[in-house]
């Protein structure tokens, strides 16, 4: 631990690396994300289709994990907001001509915009009580989506226009891993920043951070505004790049999906989600289309698999990544394996 | 003496929920006038479930710390195994002389429910609770409640997997047409739900005040170390507490079969609105609970029969969200914060 918090033990390169909340194996797996469309037989349309999809969910279960992680409010609602951002960004661009990029971003705003509200309302209750009640306006979104037939069209789905002309994946895929890298890099500065530092008390005591004139209320809200204007930045992204949107984006089942993502890589740790998302959902995928006999039953490897990391890997795949860190005797492959732990 | 005990108890539930209790009066008498007492009978009934439900939820929450997020799907195993337990029976129903069999198998499918949920839970408890006590160190409620959603999307989706995804329905439990109680036509299994609801709620009332365990549990749920020293055996406790809870809320579903086919996902709608019971009447409060369970199902009979079917997830929410506002810690709750506090 101790070894770990001294910034000393970086090598040179990874020190500059760690000024913008990157470490060397952050920059190989990234350099990883750019290189596999290039790849011959990977770049499949069917398999870039995926690969898009599991950076979506990387990118979600990175913000998902800016609050759940680090302010402890697990934000059941998290893909009602996303779908407030994807609908307020096709309908800008339905109605109005906008282009998408600024309809994403204003979905984006509208989405803060709730997540403020909502915010305001239910941060002040307890943990849990705030989980539940960010999944009862997930629900309340998603009838309104549901019921407001004349601007939503409801269950029959509204056809959305695509980012790009081109039919191909590749650049949405290219879109979504720089979208990666932008949540991450907002997120790790935040985290970084005083702000952090308030968010961290809050999640782990929070009479403590109370006593230390922490104002949890306002805290816990910004930070829930920020995750639910990224993630309507990122709902408009799944719009514009799936094309139809109906309800049930909103779904809360979308939701778990994303949060057994984000705590089987490690909750607090930002990264975690990322490297658990892409094998998680290619394996599901395989899973779903070779067993389409058994509707469900990638849900019900999740729920195996969150119950387990819950109670027997309580940190996900990140701690046990720091733990084996810690466990290393050579020198020099500590300072390339240090990673920046987003906490210090 | 009395009027300052009076002033008490106003102070503690505060000038909200009467006011909501007033336009929720209000809203009932002006509804009187067409369908009044029907709406009067669904929302008693739907209250009935409800308490049931939302009392164990609130009694899990209060001695054992555990959000239950799967609460309703419990629910969804009573139904389920109402079904099967009285399904067979179903023919027997429409011929022309019913026998005895027919009203004892209603009551047989109720019972195997509760039994049967009694046992999953008794099962949760140690398989999942348990090994979680013993490893966690901080931060139980959130793990706890994160357990219990992974627990509810593996029993969904198991119950899709292996008994499909149709509805398992029974038409009617009961063999007659409807009562007639002052003008109001009340099916017979409407009534006998609501009569059952009354009998196991002051069966539970009765356990948890008259007997040794009952008071055991209480004590649990006030302080878990002065409970220890006094001698009380935790984990009998903590087994128990979750088994009544699941036994309850699986009676429930057994009883409203009639109206709640079973399907996977029908255990939603009782965790919705057991949790928003909860959070209305604050935590760990199981004679609040019952109160609001009341005035829940009133909200949500209320928005189907005037706003339409599909808002009655938007309208309570909003209703909710409102009293939130004013009372952060639920309508019976105290200010005094406590260790379920992250």
């Amino acid at each position: 631990m101790e070894l770990l918090k001294n910034k000393d033990v970086l090598s040179p390169f990874s020190r500059q690396l760690h000024k913008i909340c990157m470490t060397p194996l952050g920059l190989a797996g990234l350099v990883f994300l750019l290189v596999v469309p290039l790849i011959p037989g990977v770049n499949a349309e069917y398999i870039m289709r995926w690969l898009t999809l599991a950076a979506y969910f990387a990118a979600c279960t990175i913000i998902f994990d800016f609050t759940a992680g680090f302010i402890n409010i697990v934000n059941f609602g998290f893909m009602a907001f996303c779908g407030v951002g994807a609908y307020c960004s096709s309908l800008l661009v339905i109605k109005f001509g906008f282009s998408p990029w600024l309809g994403m971003i204003a979905g984006g705003l509208l989405s803060g915009l709730v997540g403020l509200f909502t915010g305001v309302i239910t941060l002040r209750l307890r943990g849990i009580f705030a989980a539940c009640l960010t999944w009862f306006v997930g629900l309340a979104l998603m009838g309104l989506c549901t019921k407001l037939i004349f601007l939503t069209r409801g269950q029959s789905g509204l056809s959305v226009p695509k980012l790009f002309e081109s039919s191909s994946n590749i650049p949405y895929y290219y879109t979504i891993v720089v979208g990666i890298l932008i949540c991450f890099m907002i997120c790790s500065f935040l985290v970084r920043s005083k702000m952090g530092l308030a968010f961290k008390a809050i999640g782990q005591n929070m009479e403590a951070a109370q006593t230390s004139g922490v104002n949890p209320v306002y805290y816990r809200v910004v930070n829930f505004v920020i995750s639910c204007t990224l993630a309507g930045v990122l709902g408009g992204f799944y719009a514009h790049y799936i094309g139809i949107l109906t309800p049930d984006i909103l779904h809360t089942s979308r939701t778990m999906e994303v949060l057994a993502i984000s705590y089987i890589g490690g909750r607090g740790s930002l990264w975690g989600g990322v490297f658990a998302a892409m094998p998680l959902m290619i394996g599901m995928e395989l899973v779903r289309s070779s067993s389409s006999d058994l509707p469900g039953i990638h849900l019900m490897i999740y729920g195996v698999l969150l119950i387990i990391v819950m109670i027997y890997f309580p940190g996900g795949i990140a701690a046990e990544y720091y733990s084996l860190i810690e466990k290393l005797k050579n020198i020099k492959l500590v300072q390339w394996a240090t990673s920046c732990r987003v906490n210090d | 003496m009395i009027i300052k005990k009076l002033v008490d108890i106003w102070k503690k539930t505060g000038t909200v929920a009467c006011v909501m209790l007033l336009v929720c009066l209000a809203l009932t008498l002006g509804s009187a006038i067409t369908r009044g007492p029907y709406l009067l009978v669904n929302v008693i009934s739907a209250g009935c479930m409800l308490s049931l439900v939302a009392m164990g939820l609130a009694l899990v929450f209060g001695v054992m710390n555990i959000g239950m997020f799967a609460h309703g799907e419990m629910f969804m195993i009573g139904t389920l195994v109402a079904y099967f337990v009285a399904s067979p029976f179903q023919n027997l129903l429409y011929e022309e002389h019913p026998g005895l069999m027919v009203y004892l198998a209603p009551l047989l499918a109720v019972l195997a429910a509760g039994a049967v949920g009694f046992v999953v839970g008794v099962l949760v408890e140690l398989l999942l609770f348990r090994p979680l006590r013993k490893r966690t160190k901080g931060n139980w409620v959130m793990n706890s409640f994160l357990l219990t959603v992974g627990l509810g999307i593996i029993l969904v989706n198991g119950h899709q997997i292996i008994f499909g995804a149709n509805y398992k329905a029974i038409t009617k439990y009961l063999p007659g047409g409807a009562v007639d109680i002052l003008g109001v036509y009340v099916s017979p299994d409407r009534l006998a739900a609501i009569i059952i609801s009354f009998l196991v709620v002051i069966g539970f009332w009765l356990f948890m005040s008259k007997t040794r365990l009952g008071t055991a549990v209480r004590a649990v749920s006030q302080d878990e170390t002065g409970s220890l020293m006094v001698g009380i055996d935790l984990p009998l406790i903590f087994t128990l507490t979750m088994a009544i809870s699941c036994g309850l809320a699986a009676v429930a579903g057994a009883t409203l079969h009639f109206m709640y086919p079973s399907y996977p996902s029908v255990g939603l709608e009782p965790t919705y609105l057991s949790w928003f019971v909860v959070i209305l009447v604050g935590l760990g409060n199981t004679t609040g609970a019952m109160i609001g369970a009341f005035m829940v199902a009133l909200f949500k009979v209320l928005t189907v029969e005037y706003v339409g079917s599909g808002w009655d997830h938007v309208v309570p929410t909003a209703l909710i969200m409102l009293i939130l506002i004013f009372k952060p810690s639920g309508i019976f709750g105290s200010a005094v914060r406590s260790k379920v506090d992250q």
